[in-house]
């Protein structure tokens, strides 16, 4: 049973959320939250495995709730489900701890198997973000004229780029792979220099823009 | 309608000071004329006196001179020892006597009549010598020589000294007279003088009391000006404060109507997607017609959403308020970089994130204007958009490698406003840019620290 929290100031929007959740057998929707500060308060209270997050709510804002929610419990993954459709919000959104990025016009559609992921340990992107960010990254390309940094990469690099993206621990790579810790934190450190990333966030949405992972 | 009134005052004192001055003028030019008349009236009142003066001098000269040359004239005739030569000296005493007797009257003529007594008394004693003249010739020719010479050295001699003596009396009144001339002139001059200085007086005064109230006219219109000038400073401030009045609504309305269509209208809307899913959910898989109307009830709803988001972002960028300033600037480039191909790269401090809304919109909006211009007008291929933040400012550039334009001449209406802003903040604002050399735009914003 995966329990579940939902943050967002519209009763409307919250209502049908709950309606969608509750169809499945196995999700349960535990508490609503109609600003920020309440998402902040009731996560504590109530431990959900699961926060589906509004970005645009008084109070304080669902990336600053993210961050706290994520800091005092790093156990909780949060989903940010929000109107915004640009790559600023989604950077900042991972930055914060969000697992997951939906859009809302395609929030039915995508909520459970999003759910799902993030439960995983994976990371979701809606469609039309994935999208949108590829693009991005492509135009970003065109314009610079560069050679895609992806091949400077060796095939162990790829392949522990793809499960660190996937929102695998070290320690399970390590173990995927048959490698010991320490090469699997060097394969890291090496492909964050060679991308030219800074943290595991950028990392993921550098992923879903070379469509490594969806 | 204020104006009216005022320019009523203005020109108020104007047809007073044309009078005023014009017959300032005018007095002065009459007074001129009067003296240079008088002067010359005198002058040749002078000069005929003088002369007459002279005249009569003469004319009593040959007068004395024609008394001596007749007693010599007769004495020659009782010398004289021929008939011949005494008739001569006989009809030589009758043209000296007729001489005399015309000198006598031109000096009569030129001679003042208040003095004709004198004259007269004159006239009378010179006939009655004439006839002592005349009486010699009568003498018989045997007496002449003793008679004759007796007559003459006695009678005549004795009357001709009383004639020469009424001639120096004469002399002495046409002395007297021409001091009687002199002294009118005097006269006349002190009179000219005492006028003059008269005219002068009033016209000193006049003007003084014009200057006085020419004056006291400017201090006003000067005063006037000033205060016009002031109300024109004052007029030209209060239009700048409602521009930027004007500027600021229009921000917030955009934030306002972008916010509430945002968080209302799109919500709802995405709501209404999710409803529908779920109504969806709750009919029988075999009710095809109502799954259709579902979906397209769903597609329209994700068409509206995107629509909303769209305005959204054009009326101002959600990003500007959630995350500040280089994550708009970012955006916006990524939109201008969709739409038109240019290549925008942005490099902005991430100080610059913190910074206060006016300023930030500022910055934002004449970011957005000029990449607009870049789109429409340049032609450029690339657009570098810097923001730096040195020590007390914010310094902002946005350079383009378009075509340019002539930035002395061409001043469009985009420009002006973000201009407008600019100094609004007091900051500066300039534009450099020439045909074929790219253009770029130039912001200095002081940041209170």
């Amino acid at each position: 049973m995966t329990r579940i929290l939902l943050a967002d100031d519209h009763t409307v929007m919250r209502n049908g959320l709950r309606l969608l959740l509750e169809r499945q057998p196995d999700l349960k929707v535990v508490g609503e939250a109609a600003d920020g500060r309440q998402a902040v308060e009731m996560a504590a209270a109530e431990h959900p495995d699961v926060v589906i997050m509004d970005i645009a709510m008084p109070q304080l804002n669902g990336v600053e709730a993210t961050r706290q929610i994520v800091n005092r419990n790093p156990d909780t993954a949060v989903a940010i489900l929000s109107m915004h459709k640009d790559e600023s919000y989604v950077i900042r959104s991972l930055k914060a701890g969000a697992r997951a990025y939906l859009l809302k016009d395609s929030a039915e559609a995508d909520l459970i198997a999003a759910i799902g992921a993030i439960t995983e340990g994976k990371s979701f992107f809606s469609p039309g973000v994935r999208s949108l960010l590829k693009e991005d990254y492509m135009h970003q390309l065109d314009e610079v004229g560069a050679e895609d940094s992806y091949e400077l990469l060796t095939t162990r690099e790829r392949e522990v780029l793809q499960l660190v993206a996937e929102g695998k621990s070290n320690k399970e790579i390590a173990s995927l792979l048959n490698l010991s810790l320490y090469t699997v934190e060097t394969h890291r450190t090496h492909i964050l220099q060679k991308l030219n990333l800074h943290s595991a966030p950028e990392l993921i949405l550098y992923a879903v823009r070379k469509g490594i992972i969806s | 309608m204020v104006p009216a009134p005022r320019t009523a005052r203005l020109t108020g004192g104007r047809p007073l000071l044309v009078a005023g001055f014009g017959s300032l003028l005018l007095l002065m030019l009459v007074a001129g004329a009067y003296a240079l008349r008088t002067l010359e009236q005198v002058r040749t009142s002078d000069l005929q006196e003088r002369n007459n003066y002279l005249s009569r001098g003469r004319a009593l000269d040959r007068v004395r001179t024609g008394i001596y040359q007749s007693a010599i004239v007769m004495r020659d005739y009782l010398l004289a020892t021929d008939a011949q030569s005494s008739a001569l000296q006989i009809q030589r005493f009758a043209t000296t006597r007729e001489q005399t007797d015309r000198a006598l009257a031109e000096c009569a003529s030129l001679i003042d009549s208040s003095e004709n007594a004198a004259l007269h008394d004159f006239q009378s004693e010179l006939q009655y010598y004439w006839k002592l003249l005349a009486f010699i010739s009568e003498i018989p020719p045997e007496h002449r020589a003793v008679r004759g010479s007796e007559y003459l050295s006695t009678q005549v001699r004795q009357h001709r000294a009383e004639l020469i003596k009424m001639v120096d009396q004469l002399d002495a009144i046409s002395a007297r007279q021409m001091a009687a001339s002199d002294a009118r002139m005097s006269e006349t001059f002190a009179r000219l003088r005492g006028r003059l200085a008269l005219i002068l007086a009033f016209a000193v005064g006049t003007g003084l009391l014009l200057a006085a109230f020419t004056i006291w006219r400017t201090l006003g219109l000067e005063r006037e000006l000033e205060q016009r000038y002031q109300e024109v400073l004052t007029a030209q401030h209060e239009l700048k404060e409602l521009s930027a009045r004007l500027v600021s609504a229009q921000e917030e309305e955009r934030r306002a109507i972008s916010r509430e269509l945002h968080d209302e209208v799109g919500q709802s809307l995405s709501a209404l997607l999710m409803e529908a899913g779920n109504a969806v959910a709750n009919v029988p898989p075999d009710a095809i017609h109502v799954r259709q109307h579902v979906d397209s009830i769903k597609k329209l709803a994700e068409a509206s959403v995107n629509i909303i988001r769209n305005m959204t972002l054009l009326l101002r960028p959600s990003m500007l308020d959630d995350f500040g300033l280089v994550p708009a600037l970012e955006w916006q480039a990524r939109e201008v970089s969709k739409r038109t191909g240019i290549r925008v790269q942005v490099a902005a401090a991430d100080s610059a994130g913190e910074l206060p809304d006016a300023l930030k919109t500022c910055i934002y909006r004449v970011v957005q204007e000029a990449l607009h211009n870049c789109a429409r007008h340049a032609q450029a291929r690339t657009v570098r958009v810097v923001v730096r933040q040195e020590d007390s400012r914010i310094v902002l550039f946005v350079e383009d490698d378009g075509r340019g334009f002539d930035a002395r001449r061409v001043r469009g209406l985009g420009l002006v406003g973000m201009e407008e802003r600019v100094h609004h903040l007091g900051g500066v604002f300039q534009v450099s840019s020439s045909p074929g050399a790219g253009t770029r735009v130039e912001v200095e914003l002081p940041v209170a620290s």
